[in-house]
């Protein structure tokens, strides 16, 4: 057993395993901070869920999994459900509309011209998203400070601004676009050090072409290339300086994910883009390039075809139709459980990487909250919204499932803030939350 | 040294000198130690020529009273005096000085015959432009692309793959009005051209026949850019409204969703000069069940150095110009010393700044250009990645122009192909090592490239500092119609040389040519004192600026493009706004529409083309009063192309307040008095004199402290002779008509299209441009297209120097 397990199998903390052990604390993991990261990630899938088969019949430690939660059966201890959460913001927009937008906001949507199926058309969110909120709660702090703060994935998210694809607001009328190409987030993260890498491998052809043009020069002439070789040269030497340290250097953390090359932006690759993203998503955590992020997949009426599950319709469509529709009520059930499927797969990422701050896995530290704009698809209901949380980042009591009856949702943003040591007295539009954050939930 | 490889050695020291300003101090040791630097075919040595007693003598007088001071052979270099000794006053001129101020110490000791001996030596051994040219002939050099350069070529290689983009006259963007809430061709109740953009239909109907209540209109066409720099585009749009921009496809502003209290989107842009970028605006007035809002509109910038205006008519064209890219990343400046950009130095700053170039051009490249080229080339077999092959290999013979050898091709295609797999991380590898390559970056090595190709290469340098990219002239190249041994080859030099500089990316480098002749840079502010001229603002200075670039636009692009017109022209463009400062001469001369500029009456007594514009009297002024010096330097130095070295000392103005009754004539004259300064002053105060009627804001007056203005001034010309001027209109007159200001400005838009000195193509090069100017009416556009055509077909000469280390 190394010292990093016999840590976390103990519980010791940094600070007091240093002072039992007689360890400088240093020692431990990297030569940064070994405080515990406390992280979270909003996960949003579309469209409401089945309710019958989505919440559990019982409530409490001994709760029991329907067919839609089942792929989270490995995580039953880490996890919990939140039933009874109710977004009852109203004003302009309609039912999809405010459930995606005011859905990590808490408050209205301003007045314009956004015209859903039916009630008012609607502008943007009038503040500030619950994510965006930690974040620069976070920023502000210099031991939580990180690159990004916030990073913002999407999946297949149609490349349109409007309020039914954005859920995450910087502040009253400030959308976040969620990055749904993975390539294009590969390039925020990871971009500066990829050109380094390219700029490394292309200059000693580029030396050797100096050397072949320099040839039909004039003597005097060649002054100016060789000096502009001496440069050329000067650069990849550093290079290979720079890039050799890195490699030498905690290699976890600086490791570069590779994407499979080649893969568009359409429908039928969406599986391999969830799990692209996901990768990302693991491994910026690693780098600790953000202790935030939201992942968005598809939108409010978001219409993927999941021909890999045989359903050849879109998924907005099917959720319009009536209970009673036994073909469309079952694919229903299977679209929700392959985005179950993608939560287990970010959980299981996330449990099978150890943390480099030294507090066990990823998924010890970081809470995924899984989460829709609607309660049920074909009633439109914004009562019973799916909130299914995994992970040990907020200081909540996991392992059971709860049921509110009927709250306001903003009480469980308070709760996030509380979860996150962060607590509020209110967040969003106040009217939802003078009875404060949830009770009974803290560890 | 291999003549066809660009750029220069060094130019005379006499010509350096009058590229600096004339407050600041030259570094003359530089550009001696640069001079020094090869020579090539230069005269016997001077010690080696026959020579007359007379120079003999002066000779020996030199070495015993003037060597202490003026150093060997005049180069100056002591503790006593640094500069050498060059310049372009006559001989006779130089023996006056001589015998009045020489040597310092005691100016008798050399006078009569003695001094016309040593004035004798001085000059025929290296104080005239004649001896300087002997002892130090100019000569080109290897030369990177400028950083200007560098922008206008990546912009070509991206337009490449795209269509070219034409010159377009009219005004405004076109306006599509909708009855519907989208784009429906039954609903187009009216198309007009909007001079500019800036509504507030409040909530009544955009235009007859259009519902209020729901509408749409589009506004399409493009952004002309005249200078290179940083702009904002700022749109407050109370509706929903995006805007594309450059790239058709691209959406700059996408507000999609209109959302009360956002109404105003600013983006911040590197801008080309000369350049358009097509501007494509959907404006939307949904219909609702609530309350609608406003419809207001503005398109708005602020260009560099300026304020947020409205985008004014003359930078907007109602054609939709072909997708086109701007290098975002910022280029450090380049070596002016000589009075033009020259790429003659390579730094880490600049290596650096290349690669992030590199970089910026890779992301256009995968992200837009490689989508665009597979739609077109749907049909095309793609076995071992062959279509993203032949799009690269496309992308590096424009890049490299001439077209790849095997082992070139190999590196630079296939082996970066063979080392990714992913098709966009493959196109950035590749662009990265085209863009660093010496093969992109130094134009001139081109020796391997078809004669055709070669020509090309240097018409589009010249022209465009850029690259041949249109496919008419790369056809032309592949057709090899440029080869100078076959018949008519110069005629269709130059009829190509003529199509391209009929293209909007002459316009940009003329512009810039054009700004830098009247040492105006775009982007300075000019401010006076509020006091005196209240009124003369940013806004106001927007204006003048905008009336100064249509001035020689107008000139420039005119059939006779005619020199003389820039002193000549007897009326302004220009709006209400000057009209209210400056007077009767700038009243409009019919009423237009408020957002364009007008021409205003003529009048014969006030305005003399570019020389009275506000904006290059009011830069050569101080804060509170006019400066003939600043003028007559100006006129000297850059309009009549002669010398002058710095004063002596750093002067500061005599104080206007000290002096209340002076004239600024008077305090002029008062403080320039002295012998010494009056060796460069009777050169430069009369000549600033002649345009006192013109106050610091550059506003016509008949009096200053109620004294009537004297106006009268005069020059001796190069070839010695005296002219007077009653007035400023004489002085105009003379400009336009005088040989050494048309040697001067040949000499200018030579360097600055060239960016080498004319010297070094021989004197008969310049005295056959002199020529063909005059024949043909001093018709300017004709000049760069003869420029063109010398440089493109400068004979290549033997290879003698191949292969010598």
């Amino acid at each position: 057993m190394d010292r990093r397990e016999f840590l976390t199998r103990t519980g010791i903390s940094a600070a007091a395993a240093s002072l039992v052990m007689g360890l400088p604390s240093l020692a431990l993991g990297s030569a940064g901070s070994s405080a515990r990261r406390r992280r979270v990630v909003f996960v949003f899938s579309p469209n409401g869920v089945i309710p019958d088969h989505f919440w559990p019949d019982n409530v409490g430690k001994g709760y029991d999994l329907k067919r839609i939660l089942a792929p989270l059966a490995e995580f039953q201890d880490q996890m919990l459900t939140m039933k009874g959460i109710c977004n009852q913001i109203q004003g302009d927009g309609d039912g999809h509309m405010r459930g995606i937008g005011c859905l990590l906001t808490g408050i209205e949507l301003f007045p314009g011209d956004i015209q859903g199926g039916s009630d008012t058309p609607a502008g943007w969110s009038m503040g500030i998203s619950v994510d965006q909120h930690i974040k620069n709660r976070l920023q502000a702090d210099a031991a939580t400070q990180t690159r990004f703060g916030s990073l913002e994935f999407g999946v297949m998210v149609p490349d349109r601004a409007d309020t039914w694809t954005r859920m995450s607001y910087a502040g009253a009328n400030q959308p976040v676009a969620p990055i749904s190409d993975p390539y294009q987030m590969f390039d925020r993260l990871y971009g500066q050090t990829k050109n380094r890498q390219m700029l490394a491998s292309v200059l000693d052809g580029l030396s050797g072409d100096f050397k072949r043009v320099s040839k039909v020069l004039s003597k005097e002439d060649r002054r100016l290339l060789d000096l502009h070789l001496d440069l050329v040269r000067t650069v990849e030497k550093e290079l290979k300086t720079e890039l050799a340290a890195a490699t030498k250097n905690d290699s976890a953390s600086h490791a570069v994910p590779k994407l499979p090359p080649n893969i568009e932006e359409q429908n039928d690759n969406m599986p391999q883009i969830t799990q692209m993203q996901t990768e990302l998503l693991v491994n910026s955590f690693v780098a600790d390039f953000a202790r935030v992020a939201s992942f968005q997949i598809t939108n409010s009426v978001g219409q993927p075809r999941m021909r890999w599950l045989d359903i050849n319709e879109g998924h907005h469509g099917l959720s319009h139709e009536p209970d009673s529709n036994e073909e469309a009520y079952e694919k229903l059930i299977q679209i929700n459980t392959w985005y179950a499927e993608q939560v287990a797969h970010m959980a299981r990422r996330m449990k099978e990487t150890p943390d480099p701050s030294g507090h066990g896995s990823l998924l010890d530290n970081t809470t995924i909250v899984w989460t829709n704009e609607l309660g049920k698809g074909n009633s439109h209901t914004r009562n019973d919204i799916p909130f299914v949380m995994v992970g040990g980042g907020l200081d909540f009591q996991f392992g059971q499932a709860y049921d509110f009856g009927k709250v306001s949702h903003n009480r469980l943003l308070m709760s996030l803030l509380e979860g996150m040591g962060m607590p509020e007295s209110s967040f969003g539009n106040p009217d939802f939350c003078g009875d404060g954050a949830l009770t009974g939930i803290m560890a | 040294m291999n003549l066809n490889l660009a750029t220069i050695r060094s130019n005379s020291i006499s010509k350096a000198g009058h590229w600096a300003g004339w407050d600041r101090y030259f570094c003359w040791t530089v550009l001696v130690w640069i001079a020094i630097v090869g020579s090539g075919f230069a005269d016997q040595p001077v010690a080696d020529r026959p020579a007359s007693d007379l120079i003999s003598r002066g000779q020996a007088i030199y070495s015993q009273q003037c060597q202490s001071c003026h150093g060997e052979g005049g180069r100056g270099q002591t503790d006593a005096y640094s500069d050498p000794l060059s310049g372009d006053s006559s001989l006779g001129e130089l023996t006056e000085i001589i015998v009045d101020t020489m040597p310092e110490e005691d100016p008798e000791q050399c006078v009569g015959a003695d001094a016309e001996a040593v004035a004798k030596y001085i000059y025929e051994s290296f104080y005239s432009a004649a001896a300087q040219l002997r002892n130090r002939p100019p000569q080109q050099q290897l030369s990177r692309l400028t950083g200007g350069q560098v922008e206008q070529s990546l912009a070509d290689l991206y337009q490449h793959f795209y269509e070219p983009p034409w010159r377009e006259t009219k005004q405004g963007l076109n306006g599509a009005y909708f009855d519907a809430g989208r784009w429906d061709k039954d609903k187009l109740k009216l198309e007009r051209v909007d001079p500019v953009l800036d509504f507030d239909f409040g909530r009544e109907s955009p235009v007859e026949g259009v519902d209020a209540g729901e509408f749409y209109i589009h506004w399409s066409g493009s952004l002309l850019v005249e200078h290179s720099g940083r702009y904002e585009i700022v749109v407050h749009s109370t509706c929903s409204m995006k805007m594309r921009f450059g790239n058709h496809d691209n959406v700059l502003i996408n507000n999609n969703v209109q959302s009360e209290g956002k109404t105003e989107f600013r983006r911040s842009l590197n801008l080309i000069g000369g350049r358009q970028y097509a501007v494509l605006i959907d404006f939307t007035q949904r219909k609702r069940k609530t309350e609608m809002p406003e419809a207001k509109f503005s398109l708005c910038w602020v260009p560099p150095g300026g304020t947020e205006t409205v985008i004014p008519p003359e930078n907007l064209l109602p054609s939709t110009l072909p997708s086109s890219y701007a290098l975002q990343t910022k280029l450090p400046p380049d070596d002016r010393s000589y009075g033009y950009a020259r790429g003659t130095s390579v730094d880490r700053q600049w290596n650096d700044a290349m690669t992030a170039a590199a970089l910026d051009f890779g992301n256009a490249a995968a992200k837009e250009l490689w989508p665009n080229y597979k739609r077109k080339h749907r049909k095309d077999s793609d076995e071992n990645r062959g279509r993203l092959r032949s799009f690269l290999t496309e992308m590096a013979e424009v890049a490299f122009r001439q077209s790849l050898d095997p082992e070139t091709k190999k590196l630079y295609i296939d082996d970066q192909l063979a080392a990714v797999d992913d098709d966009q991380l493959a196109i950035r590898r590749c662009t990265l090592m085209l863009i660093k390559s010496p093969r992109f970056l130094y134009p001139l090595i081109d020796e391997q490239a078809s004669e055709s190709h070669q020509v090309a290469n240097r018409l589009a340098l010249t022209l465009f500092d850029s690259l041949p990219s249109d496919r008419w002239l790369l056809e032309e190249i592949r057709k090899d119609k440029f080869r100078l041994d076959q018949k008519g080859a110069v005629q269709r030099i130059r009829s190509s040389a003529e199509r391209m500089a009929g293209d909007p990316r002459l316009h940009g480098k003329v512009m810039q040519m054009f700004f830098e002749w009247l040492d105006i840079n775009p982007a300075l502010e000019i401010t006076k004192d509020p006091e005196k001229y209240p009124g003369f603002d940013k806004l106001l200075t927007l204006d003048l600026r905008r009336s100064l670039e249509q001035t020689v636009s107008e000139i420039f692009w005119s059939p006779e493009s005619d020199y003389r017109q820039l002193f000549q022209q007897d009326w302004n463009w220009t709006n209400q706004r000057l009209h209210k400062f400056y007077g009767a001469a700038w009243e409009p001369l019919e009423a237009g529409d408020s957002q364009s500029l007008q021409r205003s009456r003529s009048d014969k007594n006030v305005t003399f083309g570019v020389l009275t514009h506000p904006l290059v009297m009011s830069h050569l002024s101080y804060y509170e009063t006019s400066s003939p010096i600043h003028r007559g330097v100006f006129l000297v130095r850059r309009v009549l192309g002669r010398t002058l070295r710095p004063p002596n000392e750093a002067f500061t103005p005599l104080n206007p307040e000290l002096h209340p009754h002076l004239t600024t004539r008077q305090r002029v004259e008062l403080q320039t008095g002295d012998a010494k300064c009056q060796v460069c002053h009777q050169k430069i105060n009369p000549l600033g004199f002649a345009l006192e009627n013109y106050d610091a804001a550059g506003r016509f007056r008949s009096t200053e402290h109620e004294q009537p203005i004297d106006s009268s001034g005069g020059y001796v010309t190069r070839a010695g002779e005296s002219v007077s001027f009653a007035n400023t209109a004489d002085l105009a007159r003379f400009m336009a008509e005088n040989d050494d200001a048309h040697r001067a400005f040949i000499e200018r838009v030579f360097e600055h299209f060239v960016k080498q000195p004319l010297a070094a193509f021989g004197e008969e090069v310049g005295e056959k441009l002199v020529t063909q100017f005059r024949q043909s009416g001093f018709n300017m556009r004709q000049l760069i297209v003869e420029i063109a055509v010398v440089v493109a077909t400068q004979p290549q000469p033997e290879e003698t120097t191949h292969g010598s280390t």
